[in-house]
């Protein structure tokens, strides 16, 4: 799943280390987020939300195709 | 006390535990091997298991030690261990490693079935034991490459 975070974190000033902090989670897991690589728990989704004051769908782009891909 | 360190100390505390229940084990087993040469039992494998739970509890102690002394460490290790991404991770790990463990053991099971009609030779003595040793050592390898396969691919 594609996701904006590496563009609100940077937006906001914070490494990939204190973004981790903010959220309670690894550094690790900062990484694979922005990479795509990881989809988070829909609680970290909402942690990640809520930290950019934004709504999940604002910050990670689902898209269907995606899915069948997985 | 916060929460934090009240969960580093228990951590310690069993970093100890493993350690000393690890002393114990390998003294009882050199202590054996000593005393019961006589018997046919390789008390070797007692031994060998103190040492791997003796370095466990050294593990723990020198992990979760150094993280009692700065907060900063103490709250990035609590993180790291709850982290979902490594629990992730280590749930597929131990679930290969247990279909590789049944396959292990059904492989075995089909073994001493065919050996029962003398279809195949009979899993006996060293036989036996290599096999047994190989069923623990390739899922624990299984589970580590696992782990290390996913941190980087993950």
């Amino acid at each position: 799943m594609k996701n904006r975070l590496e563009e609100f974190r940077i937006r906001n000033g914070w490494t990939q280390q204190e973004l981790a902090d903010r959220v309670e989670v690894s550094r690790q897991t900062i990484i694979s987020l922005e990479g795509g690589r990881y989809n988070p728990s829909i609680l970290l989704a909402f942690r990640l939300a809520r930290l950019f004051e934004l709504q999940i769908e604002d910050l990670f782009l689902y898209t269907e195709e995606e899915e069948h891909h997985e | 006390m916060n929460n934090r360190t009240k969960w580093i100390s228990s951590k310690i505390r069993m970093g100890w535990m493993f350690l000393a229940t690890g002393i114990i084990v390998a003294i009882m087993g050199i202590f054996a091997e000593l005393q019961f040469a006589y018997l046919p039992y390789n008390f070797r494998i007692i031994t060998g298991l103190g040492i791997l739970l003796g370095g466990i509890g050294v593990g723990y102690l020198v992990r979760y030690r150094a993280a009692l002394k700065d907060e900063q460490s103490a709250m990035r290790l609590n993180v790291e261990e709850r982290d979902e991404r490594t629990v992730l991770i280590r749930t597929r790990a131990g679930n290969r490693a247990y279909w590789v463990s049944t396959a292990l053991i059904y492989l075995g099971l089909m073994w001493v079935s065919f050996a029962a009609n003398g279809s195949l030779p009979a899993l006996t003595g060293n036989t036996l034991w290599f096999f047994l040793a190989v069923g623990v050592l390739i899922p624990f390898g299984v589970y580590i490459t696992s782990i290390l396969v996913d941190q980087r691919n993950i």
